[in-house]
């Protein structure tokens, strides 16, 4: 039995770890041609990782300003033939809801949102239940299609589920969601 | 009263860039830009407001952009103070292609000549702090000479061009919006035998070897 621990979390650094590098691999094995982010310390490796591979000139990698902006970019380069990826953290999906289901929605524009879950039991940071502990119903209301990676996922089945959403958006053309929750 | 009419306006950029991608914003001006004409240039973003820079810039990121001298998105005044983070986006990225033209009534003219902020702002000054280069134009021949010497300029850039408050009256525009990006899709994608023509983002890019079920992009218009 591990000792019960509260909330600073279960898990060890080399756990997350290895969540952050499943995330790494289905990157690289999809392949993007744009990377579009919006950091979540937890995500921190992964953007980091995108980072020094964007300088390598393997893909580009752009900061976004606001979630939506990042829909909009996305759909762009969707339209235009490109291959985006989005990252970003669970308390922004708000600021993109509306360019999601004006846009990206109707529009039928394949989009995969890998998203980190923050707010659930033992989050270490309390100002972030109020929407992130609502994404779930929330996406659900808005007939946003969302997969769940989390420490009921053994971490060796991530990184092939983050790339058959990916493949979902594709063949149902929505955007779709990965639910990432890195600290359990 | 500024001399320019939002029509005027449209009809000026549609005529000067008859076979670059033109995205344009909700309301009034997509239905005065299919007063101009329906074009499969044309992306026709129904509503998704302040979204328009952010797709104007994504297109102009992506390699089939290259095809074109500029890629335009037109924006109300309304719309660009929602979506005006991007100003600092575009101006880090600096898409050499994109064209952003802001027509500023100084209201949100198609919920009823409401005010906005965009009198208080100096949007040339607001674009070029953010280090993309900005034209103001306030008179009709001024708007023709600028457009025609943007198209080798390498941008990005922000013309900012003053319309007065006349509004056409035109029909609703209700389609279903697949058939919007269907068509603009393959206007992007060109010509079948240019290897452009296989959208990279179908599913067999790089995906475990599989085929893409999108299959060529149809018989789009002979590219520019
Ligand atoms: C997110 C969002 N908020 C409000 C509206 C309602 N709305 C539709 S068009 C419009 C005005 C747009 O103003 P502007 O961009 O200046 O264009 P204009 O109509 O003046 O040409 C508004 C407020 C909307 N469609 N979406
Ligand atoms: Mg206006």
């Amino acid at each position: 039995m591990p000792p019960i621990t509260t909330a600073l979390g279960v898990d060890t650094p080399a756990e997350v770890a290895a969540r952050c590098q499943a995330l790494i691999e289905a990157i690289e094995h999809l392949a993007p041609s744009h990377i579009l982010w919006l950091p979540s310390s937890t995500l921190k490796s992964v953007i980091d990782h995108v980072e020094r591979r964007a300088g390598e000139g393997v893909y580009v990698s752009v900061p976004l300003t606001r979630e939506e902006e990042g829909i909009g970019i996305a759909g762009g380069l969707v339209l235009a033939g490109a291959k985006p990826l989005l990252i970003v953290q669970d308390n922004g999906l708000g600021n993109a809801l509306t360019a999601l289901t004006t846009f990206a929605q109707p529009y039928h524009l394949p989009l995969l949102l890998i998203v980190s879950q923050r707010g659930g039991l033992n989050e270490y940071n309390s100002m972030i239940h109020t929407l992130c502990e609502r994404v779930d119903d929330i996406l659900g209301a808005a007939d946003l299609r969302h997969f769940k990676l989390d420490e009921r996922v053994p971490v060796q089945r991530w990184a092939t589920s983050v790339v058959a959403a990916w493949e979902h958006a594709h063949m149902t053309h929505r955007p779709v969601v990965v639910l990432c929750n890195l600290l359990y | 009263m500024p001399p320019l009419s939002r029509f005027d306006a449209l009809q000026s950029i549609a005529t000067e860039y008859p076979t670059e991608p033109i995205v344009v914003a909700l309301g009034t001006m997509v239905r005065e830009m299919l007063l101009v004409g329906r074009r499969d240039n044309h992306l026709y973003v129904l509503d998704s407001m302040g979204l328009p820079a952010a797709i104007g810039l994504g297109i102009a990121l992506a390699p089939a952009a290259r095809r074109f001298d500029k890629v335009i998105a037109i924006e109300g005044d309304g719309g660009l103070l929602m979506g005006f983070s991007t100003l600092a986006t575009i101006g880090l990225l600096k898409p050499e292609k994109l064209l952003l033209v802001v027509l500023d009534n100084g209201a949100y003219a198609a919920t009823g000549m409401q005010r906005t902020a965009a009198p208080a702002v100096d949007l040339c000054g607001a674009a070029e702090a953010c280090g993309i280069r900005a034209h103001n134009v306030d008179a009709p021949e001024d708007l023709e000479a600028v457009l025609r010497g943007s198209h080798r300029r390498p941008g990005p850039a922000l013309l900012r061009v003053a319309i007065n408050e006349q509004n056409r009256s035109a029909p609703y525009f209700l389609p279903d919006p697949v058939e919007l990006t269907l068509t603009f899709q393959r206007y992007l994608a060109g010509p079948t035998t240019s290897p452009l023509a296989a959208p990279a983002s179908g599913l067999g890019a790089g995906l475990r070897g599989k085929s893409t079920p999108h299959g060529p992009a149809g018989t789009p218009p002979a590219a520019p």
